[in-house]
């Protein structure tokens, strides 16, 4: 693109010496029509001699000296998907094209890039003229190239990469050894104070009870505590008060509401398709409450994504199963009027359905692979296409929830209407106009009142007769179709003597599905136990939740994980063992505060070690939840359809479609808890824009924990602020009367889960001689004791 | 005073406190250098701020700035074979060259030609670095602009805005850092997604201006309450958290700090709104108070007043609602940029002129254009349809070199064919202006380090 035509030819100049000096152009001109031809390529190297000489000597160093530090499979960081180490993908080129155009020195962006002065090769200076003028002589002559390589569908060597821990199988780790034989309560534990002794760092005092318990509300089931349960415990605080509490709370269906927000997060759920219609999939919170059920029954992991991978295969008819399936649909899906590229737009649908896989379950960045092998994973472009082969017959499929009887009444009815529309249709034709007009009046009338379609979830089903087997792309361009591929696990995670399965294999997700749920796979359960793990702690063993591959960060503390994940198996991968394993551990219970926190902040200031407590801010929907809970408010209601409430109407006219916008006329439902409002892409609500929700758009595996202006606007100014200070002031009322001390204490109770201290108190009853009791609720929003969890 | 660089960077990054990573970065270099606690911005370029001129749908190149006199010699006939193949939305195969209405003229000492729809911005001629040879990779609305704003052809990703204020934090302690103003016709296909922060932390999100009463949300007290009122719940709040903090704990103090500054706003920001302190000579600079230029002149002039107060980066949007209320002129082109050109001429001439005769044109980089250009081939006889592999986007200010045109389409407006640009390289070329290389602004996102531009981008040299 911007190689400069002056330069160019000033370097044809130089060749033309060149050529003389080196000969081999005028002494083998056979050669160059050789090495042209593709089946030359597995000629002996006989007759390339020269060529090999001129390419070992004058190029090949020169690319291992300037260009392999960034563009080769051992560079740290590729740049611009470019590899330069071998002959394949030199020609496939990176990102923006080829790198090398046999006999066009002209259309190689590699010559192009050694002869640019904006985007200048190698980066830290220009190679001498001599240099680049060897490169183009080589290109004009069919760029020949010795190196041993390997055809398109090349295989990665697998034996080496697997020894990186994340690709072998967890072991059962060893107890280790610690001085403090005291403090730990459970295997846990152990590890952890193993951690803490080596890194010369204590563990923290046990947070006091109502810390404990406010921790333990928000962490199990998103919300506070009752200031009488709290005060319960408070009161007498024994171990078994506080297992029954544990015991409760995971009973609970709050629980199960809590917890599938997190799942929600990470398979960037959302009931509408995003793009410009941003189209509405009414019957898409049937999957939401799948989940949020799903947490509640402690569903065993393994049959948990065994559903939403394969339900439809499982059983078709069984309802729930292909909600779970609805797995599938939840990712953006672009459509547009007008001439459809059907090709780029399918290719699309499956990149979303193989990537969240990837990131959600196997905690691999897989998808950089659709267009060339991991730039820092064992994973290659082909073994992508034979993940993607899983899904090559999945097409959307909404299913009717009606009973068999009522499904056969509609079909029935329906088919009634249809017969007489049809035979009035076929009756128009001779009528005379009036009569037309009348007929046609009917046929209106008629089509009205066509039953409407019943409830249907949205789901999808595999369809053999009418798909298009998976196909590697170069580049990821479903405009250059390779060859066919086949169904295979990551080769980095399967023996390499396990054959790939045909294209036309049934029930191709229930075998994805089994496999990634064996027992000692790698990834699934570390996975899992990292993610609950994070929702505890605020930090992952693995920090990156979604990355668990070399770019990623390494474990804390392996053998924690390992355990925990050969736990989780063992329970019959019950994530609910897991939850009360980690909240009855004294790791958990320890208090915020470091018991040397210089110290600990010299040595980890970022609380890997677990010296204490990680504080953290409670998220968009625990904000909202629990206002509502403490102004009095909260609508417990389980499950069901998802709510649109009241937002300025400015936004809504921001929409494509206003008319979306269907605020529930029923108001008690407008304080629904935030997992039952409508998860619409192209219109998060403001209040949970400005607390970090996640757009929705792409796997979100850990919240930002942001602290702006727009936050305290929103909490002063906003309209569910303000009113829910009213309602705070109305309950303050009712239970304890308009008395300010009574008022300040009851309140702290419920915000901070705490009464005040005594400076608190001062400062909230001199605010209330004066001062109206409704700001003074609406204050109770901004404390950081509110919106915080130590 | 700090603990601990990493947690104060982690904590930091998280934090509007008007200071970007950027600045971070080379503070904590600082800090690292000399032990001490002050830092200088990591400020080093001309810009300081962008305004981003968004002509929505997708304004034709052939009848603003890119003349293409075979086009109309060709009207009526198909397109000659030797110019090669184009996708389109709607267009099919058997379409029609159509020409065009405008006449051109060169304008300045540059000479650039603009065409006869902006008669007020040619006079500006000499301050516009004209990008003939702009391209993209979708030809739809929805995944075009996503495009333009994040780099990338799916909804998700952060946009320029964004970055460029996580970059380098905002210079206003009463206005947010990054304003998008929307036009009062209605939507894009895109939505909010295109404008919005991404992965990115909330603090780094757009304020979307609303047209009308409220400007900014939440910057209203609720009625009945009154400022001296709502000071003292503001100090009742800063009391008892302050009360309840510990030590040296960073994150509360900011928290404590944010109510602070959320003050301020609501007491200063509604005073950018208020276009009474304008001359009228100003006023009618921007063709404020009158038809069809009132509108656009008004935000236009109001992106001037904000970044006047150091807002960082604004976006005023021309065009919303229905395809045709945008420069999305599927049906008449005639008619539709017409009217899109009037109402939107005056106003941008009007805030360049503004902006120079205030000596702020130099750090404002601003950027015209849309998410495409527009077919040669006629869409239903007097329309144009979308079209991405060849249109023209334009800079000025900033540090930009103004009069100067950079690359070329080929003569009938086809295919960008002399130095193409595409949407990275015009991110990555605003990231210059301001100081920053592509490579330096970076989030952690699904196991990549991302930037604004996915494949790296190019400086587009011949205007900077």
């Amino acid at each position: 693109m911007h190689y400069s035509p002056t330069l160019v030819a000033s370097f044809r100049k130089c060749c033309v010496v060149l050529a003389f000096s080196a000969s081999f152009l005028i002494s083998s001109p056979v050669a160059i029509s050789q090495v042209q031809s593709p089946s030359s390529l597995e000629e002996p190297p006989g007759p390339h001699a020269e060529q090999q000489k001129f390419f070992e000597t004058k190029i090949l160093t020169v690319l291992r000296n300037h260009c392999y530090e960034c563009h080769s499979k051992t560079a740290a960081n590729v740049e611009g998907g470019l590899w330069l180490d071998s002959r394949v993908s030199m020609r496939d080129g990176g990102d923006t094209g080829p790198a090398i155009v046999p006999g066009k020195p002209a259309d190689s962006l590699l010559f192009q890039a050694l002869c640019s002065q904006e985007n200048q090769m190698p980066p830290d200076g220009a190679l001498p003229p001599e240099v680049i003028a060897d490169f183009e002589l080589w290109i004009l002559d069919g760029a020949f190239d010795s190196r041993e390589d390997d055809s398109e569908a090349r295989e990665l060597d697998y034996s080496g990469a697997r020894e990186f821990w994340a690709f072998q199988a967890p072991e059962l780790p060893v107890l280790p050894q610690v001085s403090d034989v005291s403090w730990p309560r459970s295997s846990l534990d152990v590890f952890v104070l193993e951690k803490l002794e080596e890194h010369g760092l204590t563990p923290a005092t046990p947070a006091d009870p109502a810390t404990l318990i406010r921790r333990l509300y928000f962490d199990l089931i998103g919300l506070p505590p009752a200031p009488e349960d709290l005060r319960a415990y408070v009161d007498s605080p024994s171990e078994e008060a506080y297992q029954a509490i544990v015991e409760r709370l995971l009973a609970s269906p709050l629980f199960g509401e809590r917890q599938s927000q997190h799942w929600l997060d990470v398979v960037r759920y959302a009931e509408t398709e995003g793009f410009e219609y941003d189209r509405h999939l009414p019957e898409m919170w049937r999957y939401r409450d799948y989940v949020v059920q799903s947490f509640a029954e402690d569903k065993p992991y393994d049959r948990f994504i065994t559903e939403q991978l394969a339900g439809d295969e499982l059983d078709p008819e069984n309802v729930e199963y292909r909600i779970a399936a609805g797995f599938h649909r939840l990712g953006a899906v672009r459509r547009n009027a007008g001439n459809q590229q059907v090709a780029s737009s399918r290719n699309e649908v499956l990149t979303e359905r193989t990537d969240i896989v990837g990131s959600a379950m196997l905690g691999l960045t897989i998808g950089c692979c659709r267009c060339h092998d991991h730039k820092f994973d064992p994973i290659s472009q082909v073994d992508y296409y034979r993940l993607q082969a899983y899904f090559a017959a999945t097409q959307e499929d909404n299913v009717s929830l009606l009973s068999d009887a009522d499904s056969q009444a509609l079909a029935a009815k329906t088919k009634e209407i249809e017969q007489e529309i049809q035979k009035l249709k076929d009756s128009i034709t001779g009528l005379n106009e009036a009569d037309i007009s009348a007929t046609r009046s009917r046929i209106s009338e008629l089509e009205k009142s066509l039953p409407p379609a019943g409830p249907t979830a949205c789901s999808i089903r595999n369809d053999f007769t009418n798909f298009d087997p998976i196909r590697v792309l170069k580049r990821g361009d479903p405009d250059k179709p390779g060859a066919i591929v086949g169904l295979r696990e990551l080769g980095i995670l399967v023996d390499d003597s396990l054959p790939e399965l045909d294209p036309n294999t049934a029930h191709p997700r229930t075998r994805l599905a089994a496999s990634l749920t064996l027992p000692n796979h790698p990834l699934t359960a570390r996975v899992i136990v990292n993610r609950i793990w994070q929702s505890h702690f605020g930090r992952g063993i693995v920090s990156t939740t979604n990355d668990f591959g070399r770019n990623g960060s390494a474990p804390s503390h392996p053998e924690l994980l390992d355990y925990l994940a050969q736990e989780l198996v063992r329970s019959d991968w019950s994530t609910k063992e897991l939850h009360r394993q980690i909240v009855l551990s004294n790791t958990y219970r320890q208090a915020s505060e470091a018991t040397e926190p210089t110290l600990a902040a010299r040595l980890d200031a970022d609380n890997v070690w677990l010296s204490h407590m990680s504080r953290r801010r409670l998220s968009a929907e625990e904000i909202r939840d629990a206002m509502l809970f403490t102004a009095g408010r909260l609508n417990v209601t389980v499950g069901g359809e998802s709510i649109m409430v009241p937002v300025e109407q400015e936004l809504i006219d921001q929409l494509y479609k206003p008319s979306q916008w269907d605020v529930a006329k029923d108001e008690t439902q407008h304080y629904r808890r935030s997992i039952y409002l409508i998860a619409k892409r192209n219109l998060r609500l403001p209040f949970m824009e400005v607390f970090d929700q996640p757009a929705a758009q792409t796997s979100c595996a850990e919240r930002p924990q942001s602290t702006h202006a727009r936050q305290a606007l929103e909490m002063l100014n906003g309209p569910l602020a303000n009113e829910l200070a009213g309602a705070l002031v109305q309950r303050l009322h009712r239970e304890v009367g308009p008395e300010s001390s009574a008022m300040v204490e009851r309140a702290f109770w419920l915000v901070a889960g705490r009464p005040p201290t005594q400076l608190e108190d001062q400062l909230s009853e001199d605010f209330l001689e004066q001062g109206s009791q409704r700001e003074f609720c609406l204050a109770m929003f901004s404390l950081n004791a509110f919106l915080y969890v130590n | 005073m700090w603990t601990h660089r990493l947690a104060r960077r982690n904590f930091l990054k998280n934090a509007c406190c008007g200071m970007g990573t950027l600045a971070l970065t080379a503070m904590l270099q600082q800090e690292q250098a000399v032990g001490s606690a002050h830092g200088k911005s990591a400020f080093k370029g001309p810009a300081k701020n962008v305004i981003f001129l968004f002509m929505a749908g997708g304004p034709s190149h052939i009848e603003t700035f890119d003349p293409k006199p075979l086009l109309n010699k060709l009207h009526g006939q198909k397109r000659p074979v030797e110019f090669g193949e184009a996708k389109y939305q709607f267009v099919a195969a058997d379409a029609k060259l159509l020409g065009s209405h405008v006449t051109y003229q060169p304008y300045g000492n540059s000479g650039i030609e603009v065409s006869s729809l902006f008669p007020e911005t040619a006079k500006c001629a000499d301050d516009l670095a004209v990008i003939r040879s702009c391209y993209g990779d979708v030809v739809v609305h929805s995944a075009a602009q996503y495009e333009l704003f994040s780099g990338r052809i799916v909804p998700g990703f952060p946009s320029m805005g964004s970055w460029v204020l996580y970059g380098l934090g905002s210079e206003s302690d009463s206005l947010p850092g990054y304003v998008v103003m929307p036009d009062p016709d209605g939507a894009l296909e895109a939505g909010q997604p295109m404008y919005m922060n991404g992965f990115l932390p909330a603090a780094h999100q757009p304020t979307m201006l609303r047209a009308a009463g409220k400007p900014i949300l939440n910057l209203e007290l609720p009625s009945q309450i009154s400022t001296r009122e709502r000071r003292k719940t503001i100090e009742l709040i800063e009391r008892l958290n302050e009360a309840a903090r510990a030590e040296e704990d960073n994150e509360l103090e900011a928290r404590i700090d944010s109510y602070e500054l959320a003050f301020n706003m609501q007491q200063e920001a509604p005073g950018v709104f208020d276009l009474s302190q304008e001359t009228q000579e100003t006023l009618d600079l921007y063709g404020v108070g009158r038809e069809p230029t009132h509108d656009y002149g008004r935000r236009c002039l109001l992106a001037r007043r904000m970044i006047e107060r150091g807002v960082r980066f604004a976006v005023v949007v021309s065009g919303g609602g229905p395809g045709n209320k945008q420069w999305d002129a599927h049906s008449d082109i005639v008619e539709n940029h017409d009217r899109m050109a009037a109402e939107t001429d005056r106003p941008v001439a009007g805030l360049l002129q503004d902006l120079k005769r205030r000596g702020m044109l130099d750090s404002t980089l601003v950027l015209w254009g849309g998410e495409f250009g527009r077919s040669p081939e006629a869409q239903s006889s007097k329309g144009r349809d979308h079209h991405n592999l060849g249109f023209t986007m334009w800079m000025a200010g900033g540090g930009i070199r103004g009069g100067t045109i950079v690359g070329a389409t080929d003569e009938i407006g086809l295919r960008a064919i002399e130095q193409p640009y595409h949407f990275r390289d015009i991110h990555t070329t605003i990231l210059h202006q301001l100081g920053i290389g592509q490579d330096e602004l970076t989030y952690p996102h699904l196991g990549r380090e991302e930037r604004l531009t996915q494949i790296h981008g190019k400086v587009i040299k011949e205007i900077v």
